[in-house]
């Protein structure tokens, strides 16, 4: 700003403009009729929001990725035709090779078979767990906000008081009262999980309820039904994915912590978290036996974090306005 | 002030209480007795002795009170598995390394994380920017556990022996000895810290320096340094303290396994164990006690935020 102007100079923008005469325009017609007409097709929010995330390139490569991770993961342990639990002692403890990809086991099972297959049910838990927190949190959330008052208040502290302990300490305690196996590993990861979920439902319900437009839906007659299917749904829809999106990773690091440390799925049910825990025993020895599943979880936790970080671009209300 | 630090105090004493009563109950439902197998072999009359000694004798809200007395009194309670052992004695034996680990990886964490942020605030768009961008990124996908066991595979043995595999300082290295075996895990702990502590003050300093204020300083002729750090860096801090009570978090569920991976003597690996030996009486005292740490934490957090900010103080505590 500070650098000094000439202000002595002569105005060329001035002096083209004075070549022109007042005959050279004619009036093409302009009303007040065609300022709304719509020139180009409506884009949804939905179709707005994908066109963003195709233009993202680390996004898209991540997709890819799942998507390629998803394909392994459900063909590998039908296709390499391995056992997975027969024990073959002759082979076991193989370096890499053509025969085994990933060598194998301790007990002589193929690792590249046992290691998909882990992946697979991480995945699935962390499917299963992300469904069942959106499902408890939408319900929770719309019943905080549809009561409001003292429903409200009472279901919010009982929020509070989940979330002020660690949610790893709830989720030990639970897998002790359920005891071992993939039903009590659900429920006990989904318990504290869903408070997230039920308090961003909640707020922007809150916020939507108010807003002008359903405001203005309601004054020209629309029902209930109506407000909730084309208003509440479709814009609560984008936080949701978002907060789904952004927990898987979290629930697969806890799937497979929680077996590594011996209180999730127990041997023989196979998950990553149980071959990083065979593996650390034979890391000094056979280090492919740790490297090849933790090279897996890492590759699965990065694509979906970074397609996470690409729909927050995509969707979030914040950055869109 | 005073008011709204007493309302919360009363707040955090009764949801003790209920976070403390809900573990109770919860506790009561695990299956199976803690005491058959230890008294399969003992005449009637012992086992009755040893079931009155832990009290489990008596019916369920007996006992419910009981506890609820002890615990005020700071009675946390005996292990089963470990006879002797009382919750504090375990406290005053363990607290100490798990603290050791927690710090260090704290500070070194959240010290690198403060800098990386600052350093991409100030060169936004720029290489250093992109490279603290896509490192915090990468740290962040990568479970704390990968990172421990490649680590340990890498630095103890595996590749290059420089550090010792498993242990941790005992005696009076407690606190200022045997380095050696503290590297590793320290590290492990603070590649979380580092990532989210550079995001978080990284966007909260971009919208700091939007602010209009900062344009008044600008236009004051102060100069770039002066304006970092006296005006943008001390209103970024506070979504920074916000996050704090999240690490306390991070740093207790994350010695769950980390003091697993390099076998630490911690509350982590003890918590782990008494849960699998199902040893109920320590599982409940230090689910209350990690509990109450967790609530003081959150607690003090609450009542820094109203000191650093003036605005909250003066909307009457609500936030």
């Amino acid at each position: 700003m500070a650098d000094k102007k000439n202000y002595t100079v002569e105005d060329p923008i001035g002096e083209e403009v004075k070549k022109f005469q007042k005959g050279d325009f004619t009036i093409i017609g302009s009303n007040a009729k065609d300022s709304d007409v719509i020139v180009r097709p409506a884009i949804t929010y939905w179709q707005d929001a994908w066109r963003r995330l195709r233009k993202n390139p680390v996004a898209m490569a991540s997709l890819i990725l799942l998507v390629i991770v998803a394909i392994m993961a459900i063909v590998v342990p039908y296709a390499t035709g391995w056992d997975l639990y027969k024990v073959e002692a002759i082979n076991k403890n193989q370096s890499p090779s053509s025969v085994h990809l990933f060598g194998t086991d301790a007990m002589g099972r193929d690792l590249f078979t046992r290691v998909w297959m882990g992946a697979r049910v991480s995945i699935l838990v962390a499917l299963a767990c992300t469904f069942i927190q959106a499902f408890v949190g939408c319900v929770y959330g719309g019943i905080m906000a549809y009561f409001g008052g003292i429903v409200d208040d009472i279901m919010m502290r009982i929020i509070e008081i989940i979330t002020s302990l660690p949610s790893l300490l709830i989720t030990l305690l639970m897998m002790m009262v359920l005891g071992n196996g993939m039903g009590a590993l659900l429920i006990a990861m989904c318990i504290t999980s869903w408070c997230g979920t039920a308090r961003q439902m909640r707020g922007m319900i809150m916020q939507l309820r108010e807003s002008e437009y359903v405001l203005a839906a309601e004054s020209l007659g629309a029902s209930p039904a109506r407000i909730i299917r084309k208003h509440l749904i479709p814009n609560c829809m984008g936080v949701l994915i978002l907060n789904i999106a952004t927990n898987i990773p979290g629930y697969i690091f806890t799937e497979s912590g929680l077996s590594f440390i011996g209180m999730g799925l127990q041997p023989p049910a196979i998950s990553l978290g149980n071959l990083l825990s065979a593996g650390q025993q034979l890391m000094m020895f056979y280090p492919s036996q740790l490297i090849c599943p933790a090279a897996v979880l890492c590759v699965i936790v990065l694509a979906f974090n970074l397609l996470g970080d690409g729909l927050r671009d995509a969707l979030d209300p914040r950055l869109r306005q | 002030m005073l008011k709204y630090t007493i309302e919360r105090f009363l707040a955090m004493i009764l949801t003790l209480f209920i976070i403390a009563t809900a573990t109770f109950f919860l506790l009561q439902a695990v299956p199976g007795d803690p005491l058959v197998a230890k008294t399969e072999r003992l005449s009637a009359e012992q086992r009755d002795r040893m079931y009155a000694k832990y009290g489990l004798d008596k019916p369920v809200m007996e006992r419910y009170i009981i506890t609820m007395k002890g615990f005020l009194v700071g009675d946390f309670g005996e292990s089963i598995t470990f006879p002797g052992q009382t919750v504090w004695s375990i406290a005053h034996e363990k607290l100490p390394i798990s603290a050791r680990l927690g710090i260090q990886q704290m500070l070194l964490g959240i010290t690198v994380g403060l800098a990386l942020g600052i350093i991409a605030a100030m060169k936004k768009g720029s290489w250093p920017d992109y490279v603290v961008i896509t490192l915090s990124i990468l740290l962040i996908s990568i479970p704390n556990l990968v990172f421990g066991l490649m680590l340990q595979y890498l630095f103890a043995g595996g590749v290059w022996k420089v550090f010792p595999t498993i242990g941790w300082p005992e005696g009076k290295d407690l606190w200022l000895g045997g380095w050696e075996y503290t590297i590793l895990p320290t590290l492990t702990g603070c590649f979380g810290y580092i990532a989210s502590y550079a995001r978080l003050l990284k966007t909260s300093m971009l919208d700091v320096i939007n602010q209009d204020y900062i344009m008044t300083a600008e236009s004051k002729g102060l100069s770039q340094r002066k304006i970092i750090f006296r005006h943008v860096l001390r209103n970024s801090f506070i979504p920074v303290l916000t996050n704090l009570p999240m690490s306390v978090v991070m740093c207790i569920t994350g010695s769950f396994f980390v003091e697993r991976i390099f076998s630490i003597p911690g509350i982590g690996m003890y918590y782990t164990t008494a849960v699998q030996g199902r040893d109920l009486a320590v599982v409940l005292g230090w689910t209350v006690l990690i509990a109450a740490m967790m609530i003081i934490v959150i607690y003090i957090t609450d009542i820094l935020y109203t000191l650093v900010d003036p605005r909250i103080r003066l909307r009457g505590g609500k936030r």
